[in-house]
């Protein structure tokens, strides 16, 4: 069984994110780059279920990413973390959610995966749209916001967390899940997977051998930052909070 | 423009944030407005697979040019397949848009909030899901006076809908307002130990105040709050005219849920929890102490 | 700058960490008029990030004085500030190597010299103590009792309100763009939102003192060195209880303790991620600090967890804990003035042992501003001790130097000089 898990580049947002002046675009100097914090739940989930399944047949596990050379930092964190190899599609163009689904699609075609495991958003843009276009594309069932996968062979059984509460549905695979925030807590890579994970290959892939012919869907023509302006009163007391919540 | 808003249901009334959506939708110039709520035609096996075809032939069958709905899990996972099954020209949780002579420009939050970008969508069919919180809703018999459309007229095959299983969802009843649609929201973080403090304080001063309940990414995490409670960037985005956060730090997750709020106030032993920086009242103090005089001032 | 913001005082502390902030409260107990500059919020830096273990004793009597009368002014600032800082869970140095014995022997003979409550304990001993601690391989090991660590929070806290209460003033998001001095005195600051003066300014800037410092061209040796400690997370089947003692176990590089009914264990690596400060963005904030998911050092932390605690793996449910601390060439800070411009003076470069030190550094540092002098035996912790030391000028080689320091920190036998 082949499990694919797609590993975004993104700034820590924890840090503070900063417009340039001409508002074209974050103002990336010293900013530091992670793996997209819900790519790492899924590749964290890959290896639980290679883990807890992974007698007889073999589970393999590829890290994909998309875009610029500086990816490989973070396909080498998912190597670290235990999967097996890498695929890195080189562009240095940006793109939008659907190339990116597309790009991905084409990976699906030469690896023929049987799980696409990925975050169900990426901390940066937080569109929440590539895995359901991915989905889309290969006519594969689609699991989103997952908060539990429980692996049956053949089909996944998948909590996913909603407006309404937790919903349960069953896939059949190959299927699309996109991890949420509870699904599991990502594990800090071993000293033995870290030097391990040095000899694994990353595959790079130029954008244009892939021959794919997207046109942009989005265009992102500017940026503002988003700073409070609220100046806060702090107040003496409970009577003076209750004054100012009194209905 | 012939736009299709996909609507959802509470009960048998349009949900709060769809008649957002259709706000939005009929503000747009020119604009012929039609809803769909899918799940009155496929109750049954209601999975994003299904919906989204649904959508997709509507789309082809009936040449929408624009299918708008509210920004909710729903949306997110059905619309989202269905723009991807019509050409990914899609712009999501979008919280303002203007018009440059004809284009029409969205702007959308990233980075957790701390940005706002304007984009624009390039290809046709436009699929745009909205932050309902910031559009103003039409009221039940304006949304109910639309034309819909009858999915029953279209041509869908399901034989090419992949056949995934939809078994059940966990929905608690509650007396309380949603907290997407409440024109109040309490919400609690770490600093309550169990759900039945929760429930005490939390849930006691919402209805105290006629308000919704709504919880940090703390106490889910930690079992003591359902996950649709949770405010935050992966949460809900809530928007009520007063939003009170007891014992809740204010990391940049959570106040990417929350700082559109008319009025914050915050309540945190800690004088300098970050939350102070986004609120307009303050007050440092243990909940524990703070909440129950306020409930006994409001009921008393 | 609005009018109505005081901005003339007798002294300006530059940093609200704690060294800063406890030698605020002394000045403001004595009377002085004093603000507190932060460039970001109060505590946020190392202080923020810090385990806060205290062991009292040290390589001298000298300094385990110090230390053992801090203890005393935390317990006077509990009462005051109405909060616990000080957990008394007693400390324990374990060796398993015949090198780290003699250590531990001779730390103990040192000890009772001086009148230290301080124990052999036998093996069994030890594993009655930590009963989730390997304990098998154990040749020697010694207790404190009065030993255990201070509430970093808590301690802040009480720095704060304590100096609030006696007039100390803070000014947050206040970053100190430079050093007014005229004819060889300081008097005053500039600040990203205007000026202040005084006569006398303390640089309390932590990882940034060297850059506060090199404002008047003076050099300040310090540098900034990156560090992690895992929290693990409450687990039914490891019983932590909240007075266990920390260890310190230095064969492995480790120090613990309980923490939340989880345990912190941290480690002075021979590897370490250094900063320079000045290549940082200018609203950096440390308390955003994480580590990557592939970080060598974190991994080699769980590694050395690992062989002590069996129970540690990198599947442990844990948190990492990253911050920055502030380290010199032979280990210790600089405590007071420096010969070239006057009516400023240095508390930085506590090499991870800020929090512990930081209630008699105030008074030390209280001492030095207004006598020119103080009771405490301060020769190993003078402000000028480097400062015409030409090994000791460059970035470069202050950098080099307090890399080694810190490498050896742990690593090297303390008493025998390598």
């Amino acid at each position: 069984m082949k499990i694919l898990v797609t590993c975004k580049r993104v700034p820590d947002t924890d840090q503070k994110i900063r417009v340039k002046e001409d508002g074209s675009g974050i103002d990336d100097s010293n900013l530091a780059y992670v793996l997209n914090p819900f790519d790492a739940i899924a590749v964290e989930e890959a290896l639980q279920i290679r883990e807890e399944h992974d007698a007889g047949e073999e589970i393999r596990i590829v890290a994909v990413g998309v875009g610029i050379a500086e990816y490989e930092a973070e396909l080498r964190t998912a190597l670290a973390m235990g999967a097996d190899r890498a695929i890195l599609v080189e562009n240095s163009n940006t793109m939008d959610p659907w190339a990116v689904a597309n790009t991905i699609a084409a990976i699906v075609a030469r690896e023929s995966p049987d799980l696409v495991l990925m975050g169900k958003q990426a901390v940066d843009d937080d569109a929440n749209q590539t895995g359901q276009f991915l989905a889309a594309l290969l006519q594969w069932p689609q699991a989103t916001f997952a908060s539990k996968i429980e692996f049956g062979g053949l089909a996944l059984q998948v909590a996913r967390e909603t407006d309404q509460g937790i919903e349960e549905i069953e896939v059949p695979l190959p299927a699309v899940v996109t991890a949420d925030l509870r699904l599991n807590e990502p594990r800090y890579a071993s000293l033995p997977s870290i030097l391990k994970a040095r000899k694994k290959e990353i595959e790079i892939i130029p954008y244009a051998e892939l021959q794919l012919d997207i046109s942009p869907q989005l265009d992102l023509l500017s940026m503002k930052s988003e700073i409070s302006q609220r100046r806060c009163v702090m107040l003496e007391d409970v009577n003076s909070l209750m004054e100012i919540i009194r209905p | 423009m012939k736009t299709l808003v996909i609507t959802e249901r509470d009960g048998s009334d349009f949900r709060l944030g769809s008649r957002s959506a259709i706000g939005f939708a009929q503000s747009l110039p020119l604009s012929v407005v039609d809803t769909l709520c899918v799940a009155d035609y496929r109750g049954e096996n209601p999975t994003a697979d299904s919906h989204a075809a649904v959508i997709a032939a509507a789309v082809r069958q009936c040449s929408y040019e624009l299918v708008v709905a509210a920004a909710t899990t729903y949306a997110k996972d059905v619309v989202g397949r269905a723009a991807g099954l019509c050409g990914g020209a899609m712009a999501s949780d979008v919280i303002g848009h203007r018009f440059d002579g004809e284009q029409l420009l969205l702007e959308r939050p990233m980075f957790a909030g701390a940005v706002t970008a304007t984009v624009s969508l390039l290809g046709s069919p436009r699929f745009i899901t909205v932050r309902a919180s910031t559009y103003d809703p039409v009221d039940l018999s304006s949304a109910d006076s639309l034309s819909s459309l009858d999915a029953t007229t279209l041509r869908v095959d399901y034989s090419a809908v992949p056949a995934a299983q939809w078994k059940s969802v966990a929905s608690r009843a509650s007396q309380r307002p949603d907290v997407t649609e409440a024109k109040i929201v309490v919400s609690g973080g770490r600093a309550f130990k169990s759900s039945e403090d929760f429930e005490r304080l939390v849930g006691g001063l919402a209805d105290g105040l006629g308000g919704a309940a709504g919880s940090s990414r703390a106490l889910v995490d930690a079992g003591i709050t359902p996950n649709d409670l949770q405010v935050g960037q992966t949460g809900k985005i809530v928007a009520p005219d007063i939003y009170i956060a007891l014992g809740i730090s204010g990391a940049v997750q959570h106040l990417a849920g929350m700082k559109n709020s008319k009025t914050i106030i915050a309540v945190n032993t800690d004088p300098h929890a970050p939350i102070f920086s986004v609120a307009d009242f303050g007050l440092v103090g243990d909940v524990y102490e703070v909440v129950p005089q306020l409930i006994a001032e409001l009921n008393g | 700058m609005s009018k109505s913001i005081q901005t003339s005082f007798d002294v300006i502390v530059i940093g609200a960490g704690v060294a800063g902030l406890s030698t605020a409260m002394q000045l403001a107990k004595r009377g002085q008029s004093v603000v507190v500059l932060e460039r970001e919020q109060l505590g946020n830096g190392s202080t923020g990030r810090a385990a806060g273990l205290l062991g009292q004793l040290r390589g001298t009597a000298e300094s385990t004085r110090m230390l053992m009368d801090g203890v005393e002014i935390v317990l006077d600032l509990e009462k005051q500030a109405d909060v616990e800082i000080y957990v008394q869970t007693g400390s324990l140095r374990i060796a398993e190597t015949p090198e780290r014995a003699e250590e531990i022997a001779d730390l103990v003979t040192m000890g009772k010299s001086i009148g230290f409550d301080i124990e052999h304990l036998t093996q069994a001993e030890v594993a009655a103590k930590l009963p989730y601690m390997k304990t098998d391989d154990l040749l020697d090991a010694c207790y404190c009792p009065t030993d255990g660590h201070l509430q970093p929070a808590e301690l802040v806290s009480a720095y704060i309100k304590v100096g609030r209460k006696h007039g100390v003033q803070y000014h947050t998001n206040c970053a100190v763009t430079n050093v007014i001095v005229t004819g060889g005195k300081a008097t005053g600051v500039e600040t990203v939102v205007g000026e202040f003066h005084a006569p006398l300014i303390v640089n309390a800037a932590g990882p940034w003192s060297y850059l506060v410092a090199g404002l008047t061209d003076t050099v300040l040796p310090t540098a900034a060195i990156c560090h992690h400690y895992l929290t693990t997370r409450p687990d039914d089947s490891i019983k932590i209880d909240r007075f266990s003692p920390a260890v310190r176990n230095r064969h492995h590089r480790l120090y613990t303790r309980p923490e939340s009914d989880g345990l912190i264990v941290g480690m002075y690596g021979e590897e370490a991620t250094e900063y320079d400060m000045e290549s940082l963005p200018s609203d950096f904030d440390m308390s955003a600090m994480k580590a990557r998911l592939d970080d060598i050092l974190v991994a080699t932390l769980v590694y050395n967890a690992g062989q002590r605690f069996p129970w540690i793996t990198e599947r442990t449910s844990m948190t990492i804990t990253t911050g920055i601390m502030t380290f010199t060439p032979d280990g210790k800070p600089f405590c007071g003035k420096l010969p070239d411009i006057e009516g400023l003076f240095y508390g930085s470069g506590f090499c991870g042992h800020g929090i512990v030190q930081s209630p008699t550094i105030g008074v030390i540092m209280a001492d030095l501003i207004l006598e020119g002098e103080t009771s405490y035996d301060i020769d190993a912790i003078e402000a000028d001790r480097y400062f015409d030391e030409p090994e000791f000028q460059t970035r470069v080689d202050i950098k080099a130097a307090a890399y080694e320091m810190h490498s050896g920190y742990y690593g090297n036998v303390e008493g025998r000089k390598q």
